[in-house]
């Protein structure tokens, strides 16, 4: 289970400080599809960024299946990051010059996995992600966007990970790629029971997530979930936790 | 994929970049490797000359120096006494003999003339009457030879005198060196071996064995001794070829001077006690009865000039090897900047900064190993030129200055224009360093590779280092 507990993260530019994320708490069950909605600049990333530990909170706390992710030391945030994340980005973010095949085993060689082990695993994950067997051992320029994004889906569950947060997953996609992906990420997190947390702009795709939240001046409110359309009006979660 | 694995495709990545970077190091490396070659071979070469005369002195009768006459014989007595003398390692007298063509002789003996060459035959250093052999000097007398012959041929009896040639050289010595106390080079044949009175062998240059159509075994007389040909040398000039060598008491038993020396030989145990050495020697001695000079003394200055050879080619090789590191750190804060995202979405799929850090030390290290075997080949074209060029260029003031300067002594026969036999120590040591050859050998090859791994390795660890600061946030910017 994750726990965000009255999470902040100040900037200061110049005389201003800015707040892109303002007390947020949430909780998510194991297995829930969320999503984050909210306009550019409205601090999603950010908050992504605190969750994954990409970045450390001015103040608050994430809490992973009870541990605290509050004054860890860089070496054990780097092993949070290897075992219990997979992050998906919109540019994709793999590593140019390697297969497909070569960037899915990367987490799994910084994660110390055997090479036959993880040869296996990459292919494996490969074919749930429905690349093309032909194409597991092309570099990743000569795929499409949508080939990429799969490879990095499954670069992203190579360590089986407890929580996968993705930024704007479909951002650089064409509407069909980008409904293959959610479809994709949904199956996977009913399958694997993994986390997912999609942060987006694109309501269509946060209608097709269990739990919708919305980020506004850095303050996070949950919105009806699709299971329960046509609810009474969001409730702002970072004042009543809301648990799934 | 492994991290080399990955290090060696990231060098390749941009493959006209890594192109450009490998051919500017290969030219860094290869000048480093250029100039360490340079360095070793110049350092050879001044332990060699060091070797061969550094730590030679030469002891001669007070007053006998070149023209000048006078003076004591030395004696083996004070041979004695030179071996007691602190830090001398070996005493090798010698006994010099002026000998003239038997036939040649006769002639001007019946001619009148019964003196011996007046003018610039002036025989300093003791030497007595002249003997005769059976040998024809291999040497023209030339215009000097020619000019001193007619000033000493005006006899009493005022007649024209026959044409002469000059005298020849024996000496007799202690030891197998010459009388600058460097190891005579034989050709052919074997050494004097037993030196005492009853021997008659005797080593010839080679010039004089071919004009007397002599080899190992053939036999020749000086006065009515026979000696026999043991050995051939090579002294490396023509007057140092025509020149012969018998054991030193045979020399003394001909001359009929039994405890009578030339010069003395004296071989100090190390360059560093040559100065004590010589004044011990002059004060057992006395300054009356003999005169120390010093060999090295004429080298200095050469072997000077070879030291700043090898200081201006250890510089070039150590600020080679710095540009090769700086190119490295460059090269590899320029990737590190480059590839600042990349970097971060390593950190963010969970890889350690020292795994990071590796990554691109190992990349630098597959671009210096490339650069290293184009440089390793410049190198070993470019070596010998670059020496003949440094040491050419250092040393050519040195040179024309030294040459055919021999050490003056009681030895020293004229004639020709000749000093010595063999020539003084810094006409060899002109020799030596117009030898000065380069040769890229595998071990001086690979140290100096070494040291360039070393420095790139260096080199790399501070962008290596620089990766440990980027943050993985680097990997949401421009997302």
């Amino acid at each position: 289970m994750i726990e965000v507990k009255n999470l902040v993260r100040t900037f200061k530019t110049g005389d201003r400080t800015i707040k892109p994320v303002n007390g947020v708490s949430f909780e998510l069950e194991e297995g829930t599809l969320a999503s984050i909605v909210g306009k550019s600049g409205s601090g999603k990333s950010t908050l992504l960024s605190l969750l994954g530990a990409l970045d450390k909170p001015t103040s608050g706390d994430v809490v992973v299946n009870g541990v605290s992710l509050a004054g860890m030391p860089d070496g054990k945030l780097t092993e949070y990051r290897r075992r219990d994340i997979g992050f998906v980005f919109q540019q994709f973010n793999l590593i140019p010059n390697l297969s497909a095949l070569d960037n899915v085993m990367l987490p799994m060689e910084f994660a110390g996995v055997r090479k036959p082990m993880r040869d296996q695993r990459a292919r494996e994950l490969l074919q749930q992600v429905q690349l093309d067997p032909e194409k597991h051992g092309r570099r990743i320029n000569r795929l499409s966007g949508g080939e990429q994004q799969r490879v990095a889906i499954a670069r992203a569950l190579a360590n089986e990970p407890k929580l996968i947060l993705a930024d704007e997953p479909t951002g650089n996609l064409d509407e069909q790629t980008g409904e293959h992906i959610i479809e994709l990420l949904s199956s996977l997190s009913r399958d694997h029971n993994t986390t997912i947390l999609v942060v987006t702009h694109d309501r269509q795709l946060a209608n097709k997530t269990d739990r919708r939240f919305r980020l506004q001046q850095g303050r996070l409110t949950e919105e009806p979930a699709r299971d329960r359309a046509g609810a009474a009006a969001g409730v702002e979660a970072g004042v009543g936790t809301a648990a799934v | 994929m492994s991290v080399l694995a990955r290090s060696v495709g990231n060098a390749f990545r941009n493959k006209v970049r890594s192109a450009a970077v490998v051919a500017v190091l290969a030219v860094a490396i290869g000048l480093a490797l250029a100039m360490l070659v340079a360095n070793q071979a110049v350092g050879a070469k001044v332990q060699e000359l060091n070797a061969s005369v550094g730590t030679v002195l030469t002891v001669n009768p007070a007053g006998g120096q070149g023209f000048e006459g006078g003076g004591e014989p030395l004696t083996p007595a004070q041979a004695a006494r030179a071996a007691g003398v602190p830090n001398v390692t070996a005493v090798v007298g010698t006994k010099a003999l002026r000998l003239r063509n038997a036939t040649e002789a006769a002639a001007q003996t019946a001619a009148g003339q019964t003196g011996g060459p007046g003018g610039g035959f002036g025989g300093p250093g003791g030497q007595s009457a002249t003997l005769t052999t059976s040998l024809t000097v291999a040497v023209d007398a030339g215009t000097l030879g020619n000019r001193n012959q007619e000033t000493g041929t005006t006899g009493a009896t005022g007649t024209t005198q026959p044409v002469r040639s000059l005298p020849l050289t024996a000496t007799g010595i202690g030891a197998e060196v010459d009388s600058t106390g460097k190891a005579l080079e034989l050709t052919e044949g074997t050494g004097l071996g037993d030196y005492t009175v009853s021997s008659t062998k005797a080593l010839l240059g080679t010039t004089l064995a071919e004009k007397n159509n002599l080899a190992v075994g053939s036999t020749f007389t000086i006065n009515s001794t026979t000696f026999t040909v043991v050995g051939l040398f090579d002294a490396g000039t023509a007057f140092g070829n025509n020149a012969l060598y018998v054991t030193l008491p045979a020399a003394q038993a001909l001359a009929e001077l039994p405890d009578e020396l030339s010069t003395m030989i004296v071989t100090v145990n190390s360059m560093e006690n040559v100065d004590a050495a010589k004044s011990a020697l002059q004060e057992a001695l006395g300054s009356d009865k003999a005169d120390v000079t010093q060999g090295q003394r004429n080298l200095e200055t050469a072997v000077s000039s070879l030291d700043s050879v090898k200081n201006i080619s250890f510089v070039a090789f150590v600020a080679a090897l710095g540009t090769a590191g700086l190119i490295i750190l460059l090269i590899m804060v320029m990737l590190v900047r480059e590839r600042r995202r990349e970097i971060g979405v390593l950190k963010a799929i969970g890889a350690r900064n020292r795994t990071i850090g590796l990554q691109f030390v190992l990349e630098a290290l597959v671009l210096v190993a490339l650069g290293s075997a184009v440089g390793a080949a410049i190198a070993s074209f470019a070596s010998g030129g670059i020496a003949s060029a440094l040491v050419s260029s250092n040393t050519s003031t040195t040179a024309v200055a030294g040459r055919g300067a021999g050490v003056p002594g009681g030895t020293g026969f004229p004639g020709g224009g000749a000093g010595l036999p063999g020539g003084g120590p810094l006409g060899g040591a002109s020799q030596l360093l117009t030898s000065v050859t380069a040769s890229a050998s595998p071990g001086v090859i690979a140290a100096g590779i070494a040291a360039v791994f070393g420095v790139a390795i260096i080199g790399a660890l501070v962008p290596a280092l620089l990766t440990a600061r980027i943050r993985p946030i680097e990997v949401l910017r421009g997302e």
